[in-house]
């Protein structure tokens, strides 16, 4: 069970998770910055309860009222492109 | 500059348009998908009264209405960031920048995850993709499936992939993992179902008049759970099965499955192998916030909304001026729900803006009621403290208005 | 393709099919039907797997269909990281899987290095360093 992919983007496992808690015995935000659970092209939205439930179990952290790992623009993947262009619609 | 900009053309987004337009404000809708009407278009079930709600039918209400008003909506523009001006806010996305004094966002729900192993493969989705793929795109998304995860979204997709002809084997729950602890116990499943026992006339009710609703007999029901499983439309439903694993080497091929204990332990050596070629994975909605994070809302944790929602009043507005929210990101109810949200909040938009109509007032405080009344009228109920959570996100809105 | 097509359903009623739009997928033609996804598309004719995880190999289809996981993500005419269950088809469009990528270089001691200075410093000091 401990193979078991927790992140789909990162493909990072429960082991993986499991190992960064116990060696470190850190924050539960430490623990996603460490394995980049919930940190790849998707931006967490898929694996983020799942995720949080792991970590819940795994440091005993309770979840607060803010966003456990703080949502950063862009939300969305985005072209060089369209991050560089000008076009502005009033 | 438009007066404002509604992110989501779901039910929220879209009746929210609505009132604005019937205020004459300079309206524009933003969505990514590339049909206008979000998760409402897959929705598809009968009534207590025996009535189908059906989601494209309800859609094409809303769009004619919103049509009659010359109202801009624009499918396939994905928002990645939101910018604070000095009178306004800029809202960037794939198809340039767009700026607006007032910002409503409707952005809805997303899929929680249950990981089970192997449900990286081809073939497993979650059971809303099945749905859209279903009623939305009308593909069947496979010949044999199985449904993972047994909550109040699942069974009720369960039964639109049925009615479509595609063959269900069951429903049964996830193997036992930190990831899953929610749906992985029988006891807590099966408060959950006893929920949805009022859904649908018939099948629903046979289901849910086996199992009273005191909770003693819900422990008796879990503990003496036939072996077959309960069925519901000749749909075999499992909550002392749980599925181990997910096998095949490039797409899914098989299942498999083993009887778990009342506390949701694994019984050793009754593991079978079901072929199955897909598999939905149920774990129920949380709120999509991301987009209010990024400008800075405050959140509250609220478990009977869903998770983390952005601090908001009874009006739709949240602490931040000109920020409005309504339907799922608010927290996890219905369609209709969502509906009755985003006339309100298109209302309290109109009535901030326009100061001088007296008569506006009367009409946001209408739709405060009609919210509750449609909340208290709901078929389904996702939680059945979300009017706690209600009471409490208000509290927590004047808390912050007065700190 | 219509095998997998639901034609008539009970409540929704029949399927109207409306133009047929013909699409290229990794060098193989498909045809579709206006308002399909290239997602819906492509599952229509039984396909599923829509590219792979770019360090692993291991296979992926879609997951969401509603545009939050990109696990279907495509390149569609030249554009990279495309989402297939938010793309309608059009004419000749040119749909390519997602490849395995090469690896960056990547530490193998990643969980054995100082995370501060302060343990930096600390480790200075150790006499088994072979950094000292």
């Amino acid at each position: 069970m401990d193979d078991l992919i927790i992140c789909r983007c990162e493909e990072v496992s429960l082991a993986d998770i499991k190992r960064t808690a116990h060696m470190y015995q850190c924050s539960a935000r430490e623990v996603k910055l460490r394995t980049r659970a919930g940190m790849g092209y998707c931006g967490g939205r898929t694996c983020r309860p799942a995720v949080d439930a792991v970590l819940e179990e795994v440091t005993g952290e309770k979840p607060g009222n803010d966003i456990p790992l703080k949502v950063s623009p862009p939300v969305r993947p985005v072209s060089l492109s369209t991050l560089g262009g000008s076009e502005r619609h009033e | 500059m438009y007066d404002v900009v509604i992110i989501g053309a779901g039910p929220a987004g879209l009746s929210a348009a609505i009132a604005c337009r019937e205020w004459d404000l300079h309206v524009l809708v933003l969505d990514e998908f590339p049909k206008p009407g979000g998760r409402l278009l897959g929705q598809l079930h009968q009534e207590p009264s025996g009535e189908w709600w059906n989601g494209i039918q309800e859609t094409n209400l809303l769009l004619e209405k919103a049509q009659k008003y010359d109202t801009d909506i624009r499918c396939g523009v994905s928002a990645y960031h939101i910018e604070k001006l000095e009178h306004g806010y800029a809202i960037h996305t794939n198809q340039g920048s767009f700026e607006t004094e007032n910002l409503l966002l409707a952005t809805g729900a997303a899929e929680s995850a249950v990981p089970v192993p192997g449900w990286t493969l081809p073939g497993v989705m979650s059971i809303g993709a099945a749905q859209v793929m279903t009623n939305v795109h009308r593909v069947k998304v496979g010949q044999k499936g199985i449904v993972v995860g047994v909550n109040v979204l699942s069974a009720a997709i369960a039964r639109e992939l049925q009615l479509a002809g595609v063959e269900l084997h069951s429903m049964a729950l996830p193997a036992s993992n930190p990831a899953t602890v929610q749906h992985s116990n029988p006891n807590t499943v099966m408060d959950g179902l006893v929920r949805i026992a009022h859904l649908a006339p018939s099948a629903f009710l046979r289901f849910g008049s086996k199992f009273a609703k005191a909770s003693w007999v819900r422990r008796l029901a879990v503990k003496f759970y036939p072996k077959g499983g309960v069925k519901m439309w000749g749909m075999p439903i499992h909550i002392r099965k749980a599925i181990l694993s997910i096998n095949g080497n490039d797409r899914v091929e098989s299942v498999t499955m083993c009887r778990i204990n009342a506390d949701g332990e694994q019984i050793p050596g009754t593991e079978e192998n079901i072929t199955v070629d897909f598999v939905c994975i149920a774990g129920g909605l949380y709120p999509l916030t991301e987009l209010a994070a990024v400008i800075g809302c405050p959140f509250r944790y609220m478990e009977e909304l869903g998770g983390h929602v952005p601090i908001h009043s009874e009006r739709m507005e949240t602490p931040l001026k000109g920020v409005y929210v309504a339907g799922n990101i608010t927290g996890i109810e219905s369609a209709k729900v969502a509906r009755a949200q985003g006339e309100l909040a298109g209302l309290s938009i109109a009535a901030d803006k326009l100061k001088a109509h007296a008569d506006l007032q009367q009409h946001v405080e209408d739709a405060v009621k009609l919210v509750a009344t449609t909340r208290a009228d709901a078929t389904i109920q996702f939680h059945p403290h979300i009017t706690d959570g209600r009471h409490k996100m208000e509290q927590a809105f004047q808390q912050t208005k007065s700190s | 393709m219509s095998n997998h097509r639901i034609m008539d359903h009970p409540v929704l009623g029949k399927l109207e099919k409306t133009e047929e739009i013909t699409f290229i997928f990794d060098g193989k033609s498909y045809t579709g039907f206006k308002g399909d996804t290239v997602a819906s598309a492509l599952l229509a004719h039984g396909i599923r797997q829509l590219r792979v995880q770019e360090e692993s190999g291991n296979p992926r289809g879609i997951y969401c269909n509603i545009g939050h996981c990109f696990e279907c993500r495509v390149t569609i005419n030249h554009v990279e990281g495309v989402r297939s269950c938010m793309t309608p088809i059009e004419h000749n469009m040119v749909v390519e899987s997602g490849r395995l990528q090469p690896v960056p270089f990547k530490s193998t001691e990643a969980d054995k290095l100082p995370r501060t200075y302060a343990e930096f410093e600390r480790g200075l000091h150790k006499e088994d360093d072979p950094h000292v």
